[in-house]
């Protein structure tokens, strides 16, 4: 097929069939647009990269883009998952053939709310560390452990888990990977309170939890491995995009909405202030820039170092541009609630900055990954990394 | 693809495997014609030039790269330009190829311009002065006063003077040129006293072009050089060992790699974007080389600074290249105006825009 007519075909199937959606949804849970996913992913727009047999159009990136481009241009969500949703490829990469028949038709419709169990009182930047316990039993898995942070927990179907199989190797040997069940009597959910005042994250208490054998991705022990799959699509998607201003009020397009507010409060010719607005805006145009050559790199073959920046960029970009909204209100800033939207973005988006920065691995952790896994260098002195789990001292 | 860059109808786009040739062939010449050695001697020298390693980029056609084929250059545009700069940057190449690249978008038909035969060194002025200090006017059939910190001035045939009312053609015999001591001597710049016929060679509305190109040009050799001395770092920091470990395994070390490589990448990238967006003749030009010209000068001024700290003492030695990077990276960062000027004319470009 021609580029031509892959547009043609693209833009008539959603002249046919796209017809809005309501305005507002819930960044957690089931996606509340999953009719109109359904849709997408069954016409095969979802994926276009994947293989026809796995929901998808077997295009090339170039032409997957033309799709992309063409929802993008009437504003409908859906297609390009096979860059984004991290839950559908890494149930693609690991999953067994009969639960992946199951699951990832659902993952691209939204239908299944989820969550990632991997952090613990114990194991934050120090994943491997992980004492949740997985043990065998007949038919599957009995998980008995403590979550924590764990964002959309309260709304999920599944979780994303990882869990200690094996106690008596090195710490990253012996952890397997797992689509643990959600609503069932072995899990409670308990919300806690987050300094944005929301609840979207929650401690996870897991007693005696039940998960079937094929719940397991990829090899048993072999979990770490899944498990960079994973974190791969998580903070590359971090790296793109973040949560913008909760009112709204400041203007729907992020960076360019902080020239916006600096007009709007009379600071536009303000010297000092122009070279601030200036700055972070630079930011993140430099981060849209090294997104898209690393992206046309990869698909030329050429593996890319940027690809691993953008996480880490993201952090600067967030923290910089709610200082300079801060700047730009001045005592405005000082105020909270429905009836000073603009103090609301500042502060709401201050607080939020660090979602980006520690949730997904730290700034820190993400230096000591680029250092190591891009620039090569030495790694620093691990006192646990071949020590049989049972020996390493915790606490 | 020969080594002699032959191409139809300027400015031609090269292919990617075209592209790639042309960057293999400038590395191989700067590898074996501008080593460490070699910069070291032409920065003692006089004059700063070095005719022999001109005239191979010359052969290469590098030096009229972006003069159209018509008059005899590889008519090739700003992409590859960039690309090659960053080339140049990485070796800190002491060669007029900014000039180069500025003239003959001033003056593509300037006689012994693609030849190298004719060496044009170009002052702005006016409202595209970027030093403060000119004198330059033109009245009375006459081109008159003193520009400041031309590169390239001294060992220039010409002066082409980029003014208010026009690009003015002025031969070196026509002037007095004063080379300047500068601090980096990889770049040198004179001060170039005029008192001589107003020969017009262009109109003003070519001036803001050139200059963009010269920006590019320069953000490609940033990005280059930054790129070029955080491989440097990098590379002794996996070799030099402290406390019986290399001291890149220090997060106080690997972490300002980290932050360097993300400055670096993204000067490549804006520098390369700026580029495209010059070639392709984009809308939002004046905003991609805006950006470029403070992303790429304050990247590389960093990535040159902390990399001396982040090598020790042996890069407080002469010997050592790194000062030659960060007076390098110091000099890029004032030609054609500082970076907060830059990061106005980029917020006002994108007022422009909204
Ligand atoms: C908003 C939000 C949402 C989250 N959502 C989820 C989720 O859905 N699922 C989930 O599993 N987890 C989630 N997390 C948890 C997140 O992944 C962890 O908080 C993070 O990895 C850090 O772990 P920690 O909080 O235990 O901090 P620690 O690991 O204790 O770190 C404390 C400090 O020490 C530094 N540090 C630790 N180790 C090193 C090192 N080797 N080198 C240098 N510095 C180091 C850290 O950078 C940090 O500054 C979320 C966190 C946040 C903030």
């Amino acid at each position: 097929m021609t580029d031509d007519e892959l547009r043609a075909e693209v833009e008539a199937w959603l002249a046919e069939h796209w017809r809005g959606l309501p305005a507002h949804h819930e960044s957690f849970g089931r996606d509340p647009r999953s009719a109109w996913l359904a849709e997408v992913r069954d016409a095969g727009w979802a994926v276009p990269r994947w293989p026809t047999d796995r929901w998808g159009r077997g295009l090339s990136n170039d032409q997957a883009k033309i799709v992309e481009r063409a929802f993008a241009a009437a504003g409908a969500p859906g297609a390009g998952q096979d860059r984004t949703n991290l839950w559908a490829n890494t149930a693609l990469a690991h999953a067994t053939e009969g639960f992946r028949g199951q699951i990832v038709p659902q993952l691209l419709a939204g239908e299944v709310g989820m969550c990632l169990l991997y952090s613990e009182p114990g194991a934050g930047s120090d994943l491997a560390a992980i004492r949740t316990r997985a043990d065998k039993v007949d038919g599957g898995w009995r998980v008995t452990g403590q979550k924590v942070w764990t964002s959309g927990a309260a709304v999920a179907d599944y979780g994303m888990l990882i869990a200690r199989t094996d106690w008596d190797v090195p710490k990253h040997r012996g952890i397997s990977f797992f689509f643990l069940p959600m609503k069932q009597p072995g899990v409670e959910v308990r919300p806690l309170r987050q300094i944005t005042d929301e609840a979207h994250f929650s401690e996870v208490f897991i007693t005696e939890a039940f998960v079937p054998d094929d719940h397991l991705l990829g090899p048993l022990n072999g979990g770490w491995g899944v498990l960079q799959t994973a974190l791969a699509y998580e903070r590359s998607v971090m790296g793109d995009a973040a949560r913008g201003p909760r009112s709204g009020a400041g203007g729907p397009k992020g960076d360019y909405s902080l020239l916006g507010l600096a007009r709007e409060a009379g600071r536009i010719d303000d010297p000092v202030v122009r070279q601030q607005v200036a700055q972070a805006i630079a930011w993140r145009a430099l981060n849209r820039l090294n997104t898209a050559r690393a992206k046309a790199e990869l698909a030329q073959g050429t593996s890319s170092p940027i690809m691993s920046l953008g996480k880490l960029a993201m952090s600067r970009i967030l923290h910089e541009e709610a200082r300079v909204r801060t700047l730009l209100l001045g005592a405005e800033s000082l105020l909270q609630g429905p009836d000073h939207p603009r103090a609301e973005d500042a502060n709401f988006l201050t607080l939020n900055a660090y979602f980006t920065s520690i949730g997904g691995g730290t700034d820190q952790i993400q230096r000591n990954i680029i250092g190591e896994r891009v620039l090569d260098l030495p790694r620093e002195p691990e006192v646990d990394r071949t020590l049989p789990f049972r020996e390493v001292r915790a606490g | 693809m020969t080594d002699t860059l032959l191409r139809p109808a300027p400015p031609a786009a090269l292919t990617h495997e075209e592209r790639s040739a042309l960057i293999d062939s400038v590395r191989r010449l700067l590898a074996d014609r501008c080593t460490e050695g070699d910069v070291r001697r032409i920065i003692d020298s006089d004059s700063g030039h070095d005719p022999a390693l001109w005239r191979a980029l010359v052969d290469l056609g590098i030096a009229g790269l972006t003069v159209p084929e018509a008059h005899g250059g590889a008519g090739l545009g700003a992409t590859e330009l960039e690309l090659v700069m960053e080339e140049a940057g990485a070796v800190l190449l002491p060669a007029p190829l900014v000039s180069a690249a500025i003239a003959a978008t001033l003056v593509p038909d300037l006689d012994g311009l693609a030849t190298g035969e004719r060496i044009a060194a170009v002052a702005f002025t006016g409202r595209h002065g970027w030093t403060g200090r000119d004198t330059v006017t033109v009245a009375g059939g006459r081109v008159t006063g003193t520009a400041r910190f031309v590169a390239d001035a001294a060992i220039a045939d010409t002066i082409l003077v980029a003014a208010d009312e026009g690009v003015f053609a002025v031969e070196v015999a026509d002037a007095r040129i004063t080379p300047l001591p500068v601090f980096d001597r990889t770049r040198r710049m004179a001060d170039v006293a005029i008192d001589a016929p107003a020969r017009q060679v262009a109109d003003a509305g070519v001036i803001a072009k050139a200059r963009d190109i010269g920006v590019v040009a320069l953000a490609g050799e940033q990005a280059g050089g930054a790129r070029r001395m955080l491989e440097m770092t990098v590379a002794y920091a996996r070799d030099r060992h402290q406390f019986g470990r290399a001291i890149g395994s220090f997060q106080a070390i690997k972490h300002m790699a980290a932050d360097l490589l993300l400055e670096s990448e993204s000067a490549t990238s804006a520098a390369r974007d700026a580029a495209r967006q010059l070639a392709d003749g984009s809308t939002t030009a004046d905003a991609a080389v805006a950006l470029a010209a403070f992303a790429c000068a304050d990247a590389f001024v960093r990535v040159a600074k902390d990399g001396i700290q982040m090598h020790g003492g042996i890069a407080f030695t002469w010997d050592h290249p790194a000062h030659l990077y960060l007076r390098r990276a110091r000099s890029g960062a004032q030609l054609f105006g500082d970076s907060d000027r830059w990061r106005d004319r980029y917020l006002a470009a994108l007022e422009a825009q909204a």
